[in-house]
């Protein structure tokens, strides 16, 4: 899990530095605002937007409640329809288990669509270590990939790069200079990626979905690069979350309006797509083995818990778009996998709070999220919890602990509320020095305390 | 009706003149208003940060100083909200009857203090999303004479936070500067909200950044805004 810890200091450390690029701040703002607009008129088409989110709740709270049930049903229905699931308990194993599969069957390049799950286990880093190219084909992703950084936005995750930036990108591939122009540049990065898809031996995608009783990988695309993917290498390696399995493809059909709609606005996707199984004998395509991971790395522990609904989460990206802190900090301040309010929950429970000791604490809980969730996940209340966490398991300082208890005792009492508020009076023209004040003064004015408080002021 | 005041820590100390006005509207309203001498603070500062057991400290003197017989009115949506949706879990305590200030004048004749006034207003986030209070406050400022001109995204947080904007000032001040700039655009009179916590913060940047007048719901409606 330590691919996703971070510094105490990293979250206002990265926000900083993204504040200062005002191109970052730009496309942020931009392509958050298209997003959710996109995604605001799609809700608006439906009937009764309540009912469905209200059912897509219902839908992933039973079958959480209900998890270990669902996943047997759904790993022998992989299993009878040949397919082999591999459950991994954290992100080590679920490395080791793609890299044996990758050695087992001598590949050498590895072709993968979007899926934030790899991302979490590091795979990338892995498959290089063991002498195996692995290329993202979501455009974003590969863009992301030949810049060495990492994804800045769950669902487009690569918000940030201009025209510009991605015309010397693909450029540099091949050292054919691309024109910056949109039409160009798909068609320098179709004509790279074809010829990976061609030769690749492994194909790795996520899975936004299992559906329990066909034993299906459900993936939702845009770019039909996850068919490719899962179709053309011999061997397709789904990495899956435990928690995205959904019972039937009833209830899949309920999950997909919801995801498609809330993730970019459309009522489908342009590929959704549904495997069931390896090549079939007399088939003329597809992989000739199927692998499903199934990665807890620490969801289990949710369930049943004060944070359980987490679990319900299908990574629209609704909460980052709405987010007036994503918008300003940008993905990478909250660390290389999971951003936005989603993830300042999400990050802490995996690595543990004192890992990832400032997410909480990276909203100012205006509860956009929770507005905005699809599955109604109280994520600002869920912050809040947090918060409460770190106070309870001692992960906040000394100092802070300290001086809550000293205000505390204070104001427990209408004198002790009196004196200190005198005397902070007094004290007050000093208050930018040090604390608090200090970091309010950058570039506020501090409030002054009234000479005569409200209470002062009546007879 | 007579109804119990609760200025809030904020308005006591760094908006007295906004209590002052809150006051003057409910007598206006008709209200008989009794203060409760012992009141402190509702605990929210330490509840939002995770401190809860300070929190609870605090909040215990609102229980002490405040009657459930009577309605308790506030000047500030996130106190309410706290009040509303916090307080009883936290203390193992039934609800009280709070209202926030202009949910709770709603219909109220009040004196029309701001004819020919172009006035902004933000909503401030507890109590547009947890309390759902919206249409009111604009209502109220429109009965005043006031053209109330919309900002781009109202519903945008100002960025205050409670201990959010001292652990992330760089971004708490940008988003500030953002809700600024969308009244700025207006070219309305004055920047108004219905909480202390986003005008103390909106106010401290704008006094800064030469920015527009950020004023109380309360103040505005009981004294007009001045040019």
């Amino acid at each position: 899990m330590s691919e996703l810890a971070q510094e105490p200091d990293a979250f206002r450390r990265r926000a900083g530095e993204a504040l200062e690029d005002d191109h970052l701040q730009q496309a942020i703002a931009y392509s958050t605002e298209r997003l959710f607009g996109h995604r605001t008129e799609a809700w608006a088409l439906l009937d009764d937007v309540e009912r469905l989110r209200e059912a897509g709740r219902e839908i992933r709270t039973r079958t959480i409640a209900d998890l270990d049930r669902h996943l047997d049903t759904f790993i022998t229905a992989v299993e009878a329809r040949g397919g082999h699931v591999e459950r991994c308990a954290t992100a080590e194993e679920a490395r080791r288990y793609i890299v044996d599969i990758c050695r087992a069957t001598d590949a050498k390049l590895a072709v993968k669509s979007k899926s934030m799950a790899s991302e979490e286990i590091g795979l990338n880093p892995a498959l290089k270590d063991a002498g195996v190219e692995s290329v993202a084909t979501d455009l974003g992703d590969y863009l992301i990939q030949l810049a060495g950084t990492h994804p800045a936005h769950i669902v487009a995750p690569a918000i940030e790069l201009t025209r510009h930036d991605v015309a010397r990108l693909l450029g540099a591939v091949d050292g054919i200079p691309v024109e910056p122009e949109l039409g160009a540049l798909t068609a320098t990065a179709r004509r790279q990626l074809r010829e990976k898809f061609l030769a690749a031996d492994v194909g790795i995608t996520g899975a936004n979905f299992g559906v329990a009783e066909t034993g299906s990988i459900c993936l939702v695309t845009n770019e039909g690069n996850g068919r490719l993917v899962s179709s053309q290498p011999r061997v397709h390696i789904a990495v899956m979350g435990i928690e995205r399995v959904v019972p039937t493809t009833a209830e899949l059909a309920v999950m997909l309006q919801l995801l498609a709609r809330s993730a970019t606005g459309q009522k489908l996707t342009v590929y959704t797509t549904l495997i069931t199984g390896p090549r079939r004998a007399g088939e003329t395509d597809g992989p000739e083995e199927l692998h499903v991971v199934l990665l807890d790395n620490g969801r289990s522990r949710l369930r049943g818990g004060k944070y359980r609904e987490m679990l319900n989460c299908i990574r629209c990206g609704s909460c980052l778009n709405v987010c007036p802190v994503y918008r300003k900090a940008g993905g990478g301040s909250y660390g290389p996998v999971y951003s936005g309010p989603m993830g300042a929950v999400l990050v802490p429970l995996m690595t543990g709070l004192d890992k990832a000791p400032a997410l909480p604490h990276a909203s100012s809980l205006c509860g956009a999220c929770t507005a905005a969730c699809p599955v109604k996940i109280p994520l600002h209340e869920l912050l809040l919890e947090l918060r409460a966490d770190l106070v309870e398991q001692g992960v906040a300082s000394r100092r802070e602990r300290l001086a809550l208890a000293a205000w505390s005792y204070a104001w427990s009492r209408p004198w002790g509320y009196r004196v200190s508020t005198a005397l902070a009076r007094l004290g007050q023209r000093f208050g930018h020095l040090a604390g608090p004040g200090r970091a309010w003064a950058r570039g506020r004015k501090l409030p002054p305390i009234s000479r005569r408080r409200y209470r002062d002021r009546r007879i | 009706m007579r109804v119990q005041l609760f200025a809030t820590c904020l308005g006591d100390l760094v908006l007295p003149e906004a209590v002052e006005s809150a006051a003057e509207l409910l007598q206006e309203a008709g209200h008989e208003i009794i203060f409760p001498e012992n009141q402190v603070c509702c605990g929210q500062p330490a509840f939002n940060a995770g401190h809860r057991r300070a929190a609870a400290r605090v909040a215990r003197t609102f229980v002490r100083a405040f009657s459930r017989d009577l309605p308790i009115v506030v000047p500030s949506g996130s106190c309410a909200a706290m009040l509303v949706h916090h307080m009883p879990s936290l203390l193992d305590v039934e609800p009280y009857d709070v209202r926030e200030l202009s949910s709770f004048l709603a219909g109220s004749a009040l004196a029309p203090r701001n004819e020919g006034r172009r006035i902004a207003y933000h909503d401030s986030c507890h109590m547009l999303r947890e309390l759902h209070i919206r249409d009111e406050p604009r209502a109220l400022l429109e009965a005043s004479g006031a053209e109330v001109v919309p900002l781009a995204r109202p519903d945008l947080c100002c960025g205050f936070g409670g201990t959010f904007s001292i652990r992330q000032p760089e971004i708490s001040v940008s988003m500030a500067d953002d809700k600024l700039a969308d009244a700025g655009r207006t070219a309305a009179d004055a920047l108004v909200t219905a909480d202390p916590g986003c005008l103390m913060h909106l106010r401290a940047r704008s006094e800064r950044t030469n920015g527009p007048h950020v004023l109380h719901l309360a103040t505005v409606l009981a004294r007009g805004v001045k040019q």
